[in-house]
């Protein structure tokens, strides 16, 4: 086993693992730093990894309309939607209008990746305000594309680049995206017909739902000395007994770093 | 109209403006930080526009300028941020002020919105917004049976605006607009605001011959009888791109972000760029030629 692999070789290896052949995935643009690693280099990385290594016929949407981009064509992490850089990276098909290639209420979109300011113990994740809703303490962007991510794909992956308890709170201020409320049978009769958050990843752990209770709860964490980690004991977690998340192979780090981002234009 | 033929939609920003009353429903073409009608916007700042709701679908500079300069009664839309150049710091000071309502829409639905306005339907069915405070907090949502299958259904609220802005490329006097052969999202979203309202104002970079446009017909997404009036503001999106013709002016944007931090400093900026000026050909001069022209990116229609 390598030991010597960087924290985000080890989710991205983590993340390929999960996706299946054909699936498609969505990333947007995520910009600034640490943001921008978790929010579309690394799921870039996963996603490219996962068509080199057991999934060829997965489809990336980059920033949602750029149809497997030529990666290896980047010289740096594009950090505009719509500009001439984006346009110009050569892709299979381009998405000119809305609507447009994917039909995102027939299911077209197998998963995707969010950030959030908030998530609560049900998963359910605001970008919307910090404080109550007329008169919040903090404005942020707004709902975006979340509700649609957390609705119609069929798994989500949130995507936290840093682990701060208070990025995890009992109750979201505004649920912008639905979790696990009432587990599987608490979606059902909210009218969503399957999907949710499958993952939340963040530098110190893995998280996933318990799909009865609709619970958050650790999957695994990245390194063993955070099972007796205070700061990570908090809402109903207990890191003390989960399993070390999987490192990668010797395989999947040459391929990673040999094929997928020779360039280190992703993963700096 | 600085036009003598009868059948010609040009007009000035101040006479675009002019169309465009107090407490009006707007809607402005572009997407997040790229491609909005900036000059025409400087120009609703400039004539003191107030009361005004921006129905959009992703919002930026365009809603944080008319925020800034106390334009803005209500936005309803999926964002409002300045992408990489952080949250949108006028917006965000009016709302937490509680000077400035807004009504947030999910991205999809804030797009299906404008095609109810194109079919002229009174509402866009959707079932998917179960469990959020986008339905909890927005009493113009109705939940409804779905009559053939019983499932439990939303009605979203069309648009509907009153007067859409845009900012294109390039349209002949009579009010044709063309679009570039390889557009992307934000052109195509300006396609669904455009045909869904009966005022329609288009900003362009170039007026251009009847002729170029009969050679360009398939690129003629919005023809003129969908066209209230044409204006010619060359660099009219600036400081945002235009795909196609120029790049984002990067420094511009940098310190917009700063001057907005406070009350104060966004009310020099607006005074530098906005009031100080008689209007958008001073403000081209301000920016400066060369700062412009480093601006061009080289695709084709």
């Amino acid at each position: 086993m390598n030991t010597s692999y960087t924290l985000a070789e080890l989710l991205t290896v983590n993340l390929a693992r999960s996706f299946k052949d054909r699936e498609v995935g969505f990333t947007g643009l995520v910009t600034g730093g640490a943001a921008a690693l978790y929010g579309t280099a690394i799921p870039l990385a996963a996603m490219s990894l996962a068509k080199e290594m057991h999934a060829p016929g997965l489809t990336i949407l980059l920033a949602g309309w750029s149809h497997n981009p030529d990666l290896s064509a980047l010289d740096q992490l594009p950090d505009s939607e719509f500009d001439s850089l984006l346009r110009d990276l050569p892709c299979e098909a381009h998405m000119m209008s809305y609507p447009g290639t994917w039909a995102i209420r027939r299911g077209d979109i197998d998963f995707g990746f969010s950030s959030a300011v908030q998530v609560d113990r049900v998963g359910n994740i605001n970008s919307v305000c910090i404080g109550e809703y007329e008169h919040p303490k903090v404005r942020l962007v707004g709902p975006i594309l979340q509700p649609e991510h957390m609705a119609l794909f069929g798994r989500e992956y949130v995507m936290l680049p840093h682990h701060h308890q208070r990025n995890f709170v009992d109750q979201v201020d505004f649920i912008s995206g639905v979790g696990h409320p009432g587990g599987a049978a608490g979606r059902a009769e909210l009218g969503l017909r399957g999907g949710g958050p499958e993952w939340v990843v963040t530098p110190k752990c893995i998280l996933d739902f318990d799909r009865t209770k609709g619970a958050i709860r650790y999957k695994s964490v990245h390194n063993a000395s955070d099972r007796k980690n205070p700061d990570m004991f908090f809402l109903d977690l207990d890191p003390s007994a989960v399993d070390i998340t999987p490192p990668p192979t010797t395989e999947e780090l040459d391929v990673l770093r040999r094929k997928v981002d020779p360039k280190k234009v992703l993963l700096r | 109209m600085n036009n003598n033929n009868s059948k010609s939609k040009v007009g000035t920003l101040a006479e675009a403006a002019a169309l465009i009353a107090d407490g009006s429903r707007l809607a402005i073409g572009g997407f997040a930080i790229y491609q909005h009608p900036m000059a025409l916007l400087r120009e609703l700042v400039k004539q003191g526009k107030r009361e005004l709701t921006v129905v959009g679908t992703v919002n930026g500079n365009d809603v944080d300028l008319l925020a800034g300069a106390g334009c803005l009664k209500e936005v309803e839309t999926s964002y409002v941020g300045l992408e990489r150049f952080g949250l949108a710091p006028n917006f965000r000071r009016a709302v937490e002020a509680g000077e400035l309502k807004v009504v947030d829409y999910p991205e999809v639905l804030s797009f299906d919105r404008f095609r109810a306005s194109q079919e002229a339907m009174t509402f866009w069915p959707c079932d998917y917004l179960g469990g959020t405070d986008v339905l909890a907090k927005n009493p113009a949502i109705k939940a409804f049976q779905c009559p053939i299958t019983q499932r439990t259904l939303y009605a979203v609220p069309p648009a509907d605006p009153d007067v859409v802005v845009l900012h294109a490329i390039a349209a002949d006097e009579d009010g044709n607009v063309l679009f570039p052969k390889r557009h992307l999202l934000p052109q195509g979203l300006d396609l669904n605001m455009g045909r869904g309202c009966d005022v329609v104002i288009v900003t362009v970079e170039k007026i251009v011959s009847k002729g170029y446009v009969k050679r360009h017909a398939a690129q003629n997404l919005l023809p003129g009888y969908k066209i209230t009036m044409i204006v010619e503001a060359p660099f009219g999106a600036h400081p945002c791109p235009v795909l196609g013709r120029y790049d984002t002016d990067i420094a511009h944007f940098e310190a917009y972000a700063t001057a907005g931090k406070s009350v104060e400093t966004f009310k020099a900026y607006l005074d530098e760029y906005v009031y100080d000026l008689p209007d958008h050909q001073a403000y081209l001069e301000k920016v400066g030629a060369h700062r412009l022209l480093n601006l061009f990116e080289t695709d084709s229609l």
